[in-house]
């Protein structure tokens, strides 16, 4: 059983679950009215209790007719009537004024949220994704699956509205809390509403309802609801968590953002995107660069153009860059050198580096996004610069 | 002996001589009926094979036998098999052909010529889905729904899956047009429609929903093409479009399916109950309208899939509302098919244990529908493991059940033959249980928080993963003794002879068994109920010359 699923104490869980009750006992009476007389008929009728001149052909009795028809209709609406009324609960926002608002953004595959400012005017953002659990070969788990510190918190007895919404080129989630007997659907496009009000101090699951791809089994995030001054001593403050830690290295980073839902940062597993490992092209990457050209890096620059090098030079020079530069330096280099450089490292903030993704490649990548070999990279402008230098710093003592 | 259908058969085009092409080429509703089956049950496999690996990977948190990745596309795989391929055509294109035409005493549906031309639209359907196994980025990892925005961002190869359930659901809409005309105008004199077989009566149904429903998820699947390869906007936000359109507009089909699923399945319920309990069935009016009011209804509930998806609250407390209306004529049935054994001869025959064993499965799909018709338990339950399992109750322990029911019931007809009867009452408790041990802990995981579609979950579940699959592997046994049973049983079994249930509708007053190719002799003449018993006999005898009646 998921944390907290039988205290959570939220109104809407009351009201949830007296339906299921009540459900659940008309369920019961109706499956045995129907399989209770079917068994006690097939036994008390079976052909060996039977002779040909006792049977009898029946077709109709108003009287029972009626009662079969009219008494489980009744039962039905009673469920209907239970079902409405804990959807009016679930469903009836109170108002903002005596409620905290929280954005929550879902997308493949994490969960952010954002707080409006405080009085200082500092805003809270939080949320990332999942940490996957590792397992050895045998399957065991070495390390357990965690959200860190990323959290959406919230104070106790407090009345939380979610505004929810996806980015515009995303697909559908569902915010689905268990213990809170609540789920939405996030549409990109559109912004979606839910509430709760928890009563326990505690931890609770979220977990991604409506299928959204590779990751969706990991799309977990965390509602941690505090007492009211511990609450409102970490709103009113500038620190990214309650706990005060969270967010400072760049692996918080990471995480945070959901880089790591797609590039491997200690392996040299390629997932969906490029390994940050070596924070190396790779042969293919440098080849689709020199054959189409590079025009979303946002380099003083500009635009690369396709073609600089064909056939075997270009095959050459993705050999050395891919190597990580190392040995003798072909002379087809030439057609890059004259923008990125002897040494091949760009110029800062000019044209990027061809031996490792540096700070401007990991910037430039973050804010404009970037089309390539594996797909789509979406643009992050939100990571803000000392986020960028923490995770190049991290990359870099990796 | 006489010759059967096995030995003469009319064909499209030319009078080809091998076996081979006049297989290919018939027109004749029976052996179409066969090769249906035969290529759907093939296709079932697979699907079950998928669903197996998938078991396997679940058995245990964490990675073991497949990623992400795979086990997306083997639920979609799995899901678009079952769905289109298997269970959509399902029992009208089986038993609605071989077994309708007989049952009102015709030569052959109204259009055998197109009827063939659907036969082959729908193995040409089939090749389209699957050709994405092998082709593009592989198979769509979109689930059997197709949902949007996804199915238009996903590089794989959703094209082909999307034009094959398009060219599918055209097949479908030609089957249920030539029913509905077959039905309409080749009853047998006399047979007005309160005298026709309550299968004829759900195939009738079936058939409306075919024709009337199919063509929305065409337009739905259409637009999701034309959005994917050319950017028009309708369900793309990025371009203005709505993705709740897409969920509206594909569950205004893909609910009146599932009753176009399970409508002829109650019809084979209405078929062997009586004949089992050997007297007339009770309520026989209530049952066969309630056929068409289920079907009426079914169009008017689609909402209810959508009760997280976004929709107004009125919206949703309407659609809640209307749903509840499609649960009460099918809880009359039930009650009706259970008075039917009252003072009657109950014959506990396999096809009789299948019928039985489905009205607890389905009561079990049934009364968990209405748990989730409920908004409120919905909120909680929606996209759950209890709806896979309510699901799975009411489409395997109902539609299939009853299909297995149907072929246990009318195999004599078929195949001339009997089956094994220990050997199938042996599958059939290994169904049984298996299916219970598969998919009721599902409803108390999903109770509990575990969402569908995870390849991978917190290991609170495990547990109830885990009696999954070993009832999976139950179930897994119990199919393959029985159809196992099925082919062996096609030569060896013991000759059945015309009627060997002491049935009283049409198809078992034939000449011989298996049939002759133009089926009864003569055209009868229907004055009588269906299931008219007198003292445990059938009270119309005909004389299979004339087919006059010598009662």
């Amino acid at each position: 059983m998921l944390e907290g699923f039988n205290t959570s104490g939220t109104v809407i869980a009351e009201h949830i679950n007296e339906a299921l009750v009540i459900n659940l006992w008309i369920s019961v009476v109706l499956f045995a009215s129907v399989v209770l007389p079917m068994v006690y008929l097939a036994w008390k009728y079976h052909e060996s209790n039977v002779k040909n001149e006792d049977i009898e052909n029946i077709t109709h009795n108003t009287a029972l007719e009626i009662v079969w028809t009219v008494v489980p209709t009744i039962t039905l609406f009673v469920c209907f009537w239970y079902g409405y009324t804990s959807m009016v609960t679930a469903r009836t926002m109170p108002a903002a004024n005596e409620s905290i608002t929280v954005q929550v953004e879902g997308s493949k595959w994490k969960w952010r949220y954002e707080y409006a400012a405080n009085p200082s005017g500092f805003v809270h953002k939080l949320g990332g994704a999942f940490t996957k659990p590792v397992r050895d070969e045998n399957g065991k788990i070495v390390q357990e699956g965690t959200m860190g510190l990323s959290a959406l918190y919230v104070p106790v007895n407090t009345n939380i509205i979610l505004n929810m919404t996806a980015p515009i080129d995303d697909v559908i989630h569902a915010f689905f809390v268990p213990a809170f007997r609540m789920k939405e659907d996030v549409v990109p496009g559109r912004i979606t509403k839910q509430w709760f009000n928890a009563e326990k101090v505690g931890e609770y699951d979220v977990e991604c309802a409506e299928y959204c791809g590779t990751d969706h089994s990991y799309m977990y995030s965390r509602i941690v609801v505090l007492p009211k001054d511990e609450y409102y001593a970490w709103f009113n403050s500038s620190d990214d968590t309650p706990k005060g830690d969270y967010g400072k290295s760049g692996d918080a980073v990471l995480q945070q953002h959901g880089c790591k839902s797609c590039h491997a940062i200690t392996t040299d597993k390629q997932l969906v995107g490029p390994t940050l490992k070596t924070r190396r092209l790779t042969k293919e990457q440098v080849l689709d660069v020199i054959n189409n050209g590079q025009d979303q890096l946002g380099y003083a620059m500009g635009a690369m153009p396709a073609g600089m090098a064909s056939g075997t030079d270009a095959e050459e020079i993705a050999a050395y860059v891919a190597g990580g530069m190392k040995g003798d330096q072909p002379a087809s280099f030439a057609a890059c050198s004259s923008c990125h450089g002897e040494d091949g490292k760009g110029q800062y903030g000019t044209s990027p580096s061809l031996v490792s993704y540096d700070v401007d490649l990991l910037r430039n990548v973050l804010k404009h996004g970037k089309k390539g070999m594996m797909g789509t990279m979406p643009a992050f402008p939100y990571v803000s610069e000392a986020e960028i230098q923490e995770v190049a710093k991290y990359l870099e003592a990796k | 002996m006489s010759k059967s259908y096995f030995d003469e058969t009319h064909c499209a085009i030319g009078h080809p001589k091998t076996k081979v092409m006049q297989w290919l080429l018939t027109v004749d509703h029976k052996r179409i009926g066969i090769m249906y089956a035969a290529v759907m049950f093939t296709f079932f496999f697979v699907a079950i094979f998928t669903a197996m690996a998938m078991r396997i990977e679940l058995f245990a948190p964490g990675a073991q036998i497949m990623d992400g990745d795979t086990f997306n596309q083997a639920f979609t795989l799995h899901g678009v098999i079952m769905v289109f391929l298997f269970i959509i055509p399902g029992i009208p294109a089986v038993f609605g052909n071989i077994i309708m035409p007989l049952m009102i005493g015709a030569k052959d549906v109204s259009f055998p010529r197109l009827n063939w031309f659907t036969f082959w639209l729908y193995i040409v359907g089939c090749l389209i889905a699957l050709s994405s196994l092998w082709t593009g980025n592989g198979f769509a990892d979109t689930g059997w729904t197709f949902y949007a925005p996804y199915s238009l961002n996903t590089d794989t190869n959703v094209i082909t899956t999307l034009v094959a359930a398009f060219v599918l659901g055209m097949a479908s809409i030609l089957t249920g047009l030539n029913f509905l005309v077959t039905i309409h105008r080749l009853r047998a004199p006399g047979m007005d429609f309160f005298k026709m077989p309550l299968f004829v009566w759900g195939i009738y149904a079936t058939a409306w929903i075919q024709l009337l429903a199919t063509p929305v998820v065409g337009i739905t699947l259409i637009l999701a093409i034309l959005e994917k390869y050319f950017g028009i906007g309708i369900f793309d936000p990025a371009k203005g479009g709505d993705p709740v359109l897409f969920e509206h507009l594909f569950w205004i089909y893909s609910h009146p399916a599932v009753y176009l699923m399970i409508l002829p399945a109650f019809g084979i319920m209405s078929e062997i109950i009586p004949t089992f309990s050997r007297r007339e069935i009770f309520g026989y009016r209530t049952i066969a309208l309630s056929s068409a009011s289920i079907a009426g209804i079914g169009y008017l509930v689609w909402g209810h899939h959508l009760f997280t998806s976004g929709m107004s609250d009125i919206a949703k407390t309407i659609f809640s509302f209307l749903t509840f209306f499609v649960a009460i004529p099918t809880g009359i049935k039930f009650y009706d098919w259970i008075a039917t054994m009252y003072k009657g001869k109950v014959i506990l025959s396999s096809s009789m244990l299948w019928a039985l064993g489905t009205i607890v499965t389905f009561a079990i799909g049934g009364l968990t529908g209405v748990t989730i018709a409920m908004v409120g338990s919905d909120i909680h339950l929606q996209d759950t493991y209890y709806s896979v399992a309510h699901f799975h109750y009411a489409i395997l322990g109902g539609v299939v059940f009853l299909f297995f029911a149907g072929m246990h019931y009318w195999y004599p007809v078929v195949t001339g033959r009997l089956l094994n009867e220990t050997r199938a009452k042996v599958a059939f408790w290994l169904n049984f249980v298996g299916i219970n041990l598969l998919w009721f802990p599902m409803f108390i995981a999903g109770y509990y928080g575990m969402p569908r579609r995870y390849f991978d979950y917190l290991p609170e579940f495990e547990i109830y993963h885990q009696i999954s699959g070993v009832g999976a592997a139950v179930i897994l046994a119990g199919l393959v003794l029985m159809f196992y049973n099925f082919l062996s049983c096609w030569k060896k079994g013991e000759l059945s002879g015309t009627n060997p249930w002491n049935a009283t509708t049409l198809e078992w007053h034939l000449p011989s068994s298996p049939p002759p190719l133009e089926n009864h002799t003569k055209v009868p003449y229907v004055d009588f109920n269906p299931y008219e018993y007198h003292h445990g006999e059938p009270v119309v005898k005909f004389d299979y010359e004339t087919m006059k009646r010598i009662d």
